[in-house]
């Protein structure tokens, strides 16, 4: 018993590293051809129109591009290996520098609009499954189909002109005011924990009033993909037979929706929170756009503009690592929870 | 809205062209607008009487007998940043460093004749005040003190750069982040997509700034800007759309400033491109000449940001023509296709940048082109895209702008009037136009010394190319930006380093 559970473990394991190891093969592969397919030359990109000649032909020495791909594409392959992810044609650092300094935004940014979201959306489909078909239920659902279907872009820029333009409710773009942004140093690369950790007065909550706004139009997207899918998962274990004998024994409504229905649907409701976060994870580019938020979003897409292939593929590199982690992560817990699950 | 910082000026523009803030590299609009806060040149635009040169690190210089050089006197007294003192040593490491980096505004300096194989020869340390150059090109001593004056040519304190040298980079790696200059300002921080931000240089040879703080931050976003100018957390909102402009026209704590710039777009027909003849036929460019409605675009469709000028010297250019010769008007146009034979029907392809304005005038071209017969095939592309295209004269049509890389009429003449038929991609190359006799006389006019004469000649050149060439010449840009009123003492001019905030104040 104990040999073959630790031999299904190993396998586990194995699995893991071997679909990583695939995964960022193939996102590299796939990556680096279609950067080498686009129609923007990276050298004009860097030396402008108007550079000579030999300029530019050092431009495109300097880059690498007078190699044959397969040769380009090896010298990458290696260099990443090695953690070296080459120096960013569009900023001038190494891409490892520059990651470190978006990624966190990212993160940070991500991870309370997810929570936020979880919480909201979770009680936006407990309440929708329970009242099903009422007046309460149809708001939710209305709610969450316009916070899913209204354009983000629009949404940011609406906020904004609201609340920090008109109403002066909430902090405009940005991580932190100019009284703080280039005062406090960047420990972490997390906005809260460092201005937590300077002891500036007022940083901390100048830091939380500038998440509020993206944070608030994150979730307003992610929060109606949440709420829908729990209250489906929800409505789809409600006439099971397991329920209608927990109801038979007299449990209270909130008792079977909480204590038998949720659990049940609980591997559906935790796929939805992994992918909603890998998504988040990516970068949301628009929002980060209009909130002035230096996240991975915008610097994956300033850098595909610019063909600047190292930055293109170091970011890929880090989401597609974040999703396959984020699924594995995703399935373990959907085990723990689900013992029909091996 | 935000605490303000006492003494800090906050800027709300696009960072995201920055690919480096080394002088010797950078080449991009906002790297080139913050040079002239970071550096100094020998000497510089005066941004007091734009058209003359302001001995800026050389208090004084002396032409040569030979007509191929200049002797400088440094500025005595002057220090970088870092408190160096202003050394010849430092003139001619810079000087030297630039062309031998070889990035993409050397080919500034390479006008001299100086190349990497033989600037040593060129630069010379004279004394502890005095630092000689000479050039090997056949350009004249005021075309050579304007190409000086480029950011390309700025002085950089070579020992402090020295103290930052990786493996032969003569310092690029450090200096694409950080500054070794002598301008009023120097980089606090500079963290690329996010913000660059200046603090004072109290020792500036030429006077200390106004301000203590510099704050240039990147918004990609123009609506986003908009916001920040207009609530008060910025004090300067830059390339904003005109609907963005006109809403914020008329608010009381705000000023909407226009200066012009000397950004010129114009359509190009390839001649080079046998694959369709009728792009050869003066016929089709004369008739082009009628076929745009530069006051609609000018006015209506972009909304006064920019103006009709059918020069390649944009107004404010010594010698600048400002004669508009040239309206819509479709008869003309037909009547001159007419007569060459060109048939209604005939399509020509226009490749343009897809983004605005580019895609609003390319519509616009379409629409008065067609009422003449002429359908114009819109192709839009990313910008590098279409400059590939131009390079490999596989184009057939183009919507361009141009601006000039330095403050010297050579700078667009050399563009527009030029093809040395030796390789070099000037525009008129890029058109396949061969003009033996148009460019001598482009030559002639950068050997010569007289400013009157010289300014004479880029007239007469000016009208040749307006009047006959393959290229219509259409619109200036009119740069508008969006201040709050407690801003004084901002100034802009023509080209993108003329950007001063040294004597602003808030």
């Amino acid at each position: 018993m104990g040999a073959a559970y630790g031999l299904r473990v190993l396998r586990r394991a194995c699995d893991a590293v071997l679909t990583l190891v695939l995964t960022i093969t193939g996102l590299l592969a796939v990556t680096f051809a279609l950067s080498s397919l686009s129609p923007i030359d990276p050298a004009i990109r860097l030396v402008g129109d108007h550079a000579s000649a030999d300029s530019y032909q050092q431009a495109r020495r300097d880059l690498g591009l007078d190699q044959s791909w397969p040769v380009q594409f090896e010298r990458y392959v290696g260099h990443a290996l090695h953690g070296d992810f080459g120096v960013s044609t569009s900023t001038g650092q190494r891409v490892r520098d520059d990651l470190e300094g978006v990624f966190p935004a990212t993160v940070e940014l991500a991870t309370i609009a997810m929570l936020v979201s979880a919480a909201v959306g979770l009680g936006f489909g407990l309440v929708g499954a329970w009242r099903r078909g009422g007046l309460i239920d149809a708001l939710i659902r209305l709610l969450s189909l316009a916070g899913n279907s209204v354009p983000i872009f629009w949404l940011g820029l609406l906020s904004l002109y609201l609340f920090y333009a008109h109403l002066h409710w909430a902090a405009g773009p940005g991580r932190l005011d100019d009284a703080f942004e280039y005062s406090i140093d960047r420990v972490t690369g997390f906005v809260l924990i460092d201005t937590w950790r300077s002891g500036v007065p007022g940083a901390f909550s100048n830091a939380i009033a500038h998440l509020a706004l993206p944070v608030l139009v994150l979730t307003a997207n992610t929060i109606g993909n949440i709420a829908r899918m729990t209250r489906a998962a929800l409505l789809g274990e409600i006439a099971q037979e397991y329920v209608i004998v927990a109801r038979a024994k007299g449990a209270g409504e909130a008792r079977v929706m909480l204590a038998h229905i949720l659990p049940n649907a609980a591997g559906t409701v935790l796929t939805v929170f992994g992918l909603s976060y890998a998504r988040l994870l990516e970068g949301a580019v628009l929002t980060e756009t209009v909130f002035a938020w230096p996240g991975i979003g915008r610097y994956l897409t300033t850098a595909l503009f610019a063909a600047d292939t190292p930055a293109i593929l170091g970011a890929t590199l880090v989401i597609g690592v974040c999703f396959v982690v984020l699924n594995r992560c995703t399935d373990l817990l959907i085990r723990a929870v689900d013992p029909r699950i091996l | 809205m935000a605490a303000e910082v006492p003494g800090t000026l906050v800027v709300a523009q696009s960072l995201d062209d920055v690919v480096s803030l080394d002088p010797a590299e950078g080449f991009e609009l906002s790297s080139v607008q913050a040079f002239t806060s970071l550096y100094q040149r020998l000497v510089q635009s005066d941004p007091d009487r734009p058209g003359a040169l302001r001995a800026t690190l050389a208090s004084d210089w002396k032409s040569g007998a030979d007509g191929h050089s200049l002797v400088f006197t440094l500025r005595p007294g002057a220090v970088f940043s870092s408190g160096n003192a202003l050394r010849p040593e430092d003139v001619v490491f810079s000087l030297q460093r630039a062309v031998r980096l070889n990035r993409s505004p050397a080919f500034i300096l390479n006008e001299l004749g100086w190349t990497a194989g033989n600037v040593d020869r060129f630069l010379v340390r004279i004394d502890d005040l005095h630092v000689g150059i000479r050039w090997p090109a056949r350009v004249g001593s005021a075309f050579v003190l304007n190409v000086l004056s480029a950011t390309v040519a700025s002085i950089v304190d070579e020992q402090e750069v020295a103290r930052h040298l990786v493996a032969g980079d003569a310092g690029n790696g450090w200096l694409h982040t950080h500054s070794a200059g002598s301008g009023p300002f120097r980089i606090r921080r500079y963290i690329p997509h996010e913000a660059l931000v200046m603090d004072a240089n109290p020792q500036a040879p030429l006077g200390a700034p106004l301000l203590k703080t510099v704050v240039i931050k990147n918004v990609a976003d123009a609506a986003s800007r908009r916001l920040l100018v207009e609530v008060g957390d910025a004090d300067i909102a830059r390339d904003l759309g005109p609907d963005q402009i006109a809403a914020l026209r008329g608010k009381p704590d705000l000023q909407v400033l226009e200066y012009p710039s000397a950004s010129l777009h114009y359509l190009l027909f390839n001649t080079a491109n046998r694959a369709n003849p009728v792009l050869g036929n003066p016929a089709l460019w004369q008739a082009a000449r009628w076929l745009i409605d530069y006051q609609g675009i000018a006015e209506q469709l972009l909304k006064r940001q920019y103006i009709v000028h059918q020069a390649f010297l944009a107004q404010g250019f010594p010698g600048a023509l400002d004669t508009t010769p040239y309206h819509l008007d479709v008869a003309k146009a037909r009547a001159i296709l007419a007569n060459a034979g060109i048939a209604p029907g005939t399509v020509i392809k226009l490749d343009v940048f897809n983004q605005p304005p580019f895609n609003e005038i390319a519509q616009s071209l379409q629409a008065t082109f067609s009422q003449a017969g002429i359908r114009l095939q819109i192709l839009p592309a990313v910008a590098s895209e279409v400059y590939g295209k131009t390079r490999a004269r596989t184009e057939e049509a183009v919507w361009l702008y141009w601006i000039p890389d330095y403050y010297d009429a050579h700078s667009t003449a050399s563009a527009f009037a030029m093809n040395r038929e030796d390789g070099t991609q000037s525009i008129a190359w890029r058109a396949g136009w061969h003009i033996p006799e148009l460019s001598a006389l482009t030559a002639a006019a950068v050997e010569e010394q007289d400013p009157a004469a010289r300014a004479h000649l880029y007239e007469e050149i000016q009208t040749q190319v307006q009047r006959d060439s393959p290229f219509v010449i259409a619109l200036q840009e009119r740069a508008q930006l969006v201040m709050r009123n407690h801003v004084h003492g901002y100034r802009q001019g023509l080209t993108a380093d003329m950007v001063y905030y040294d004597r602003v104040t808030r």
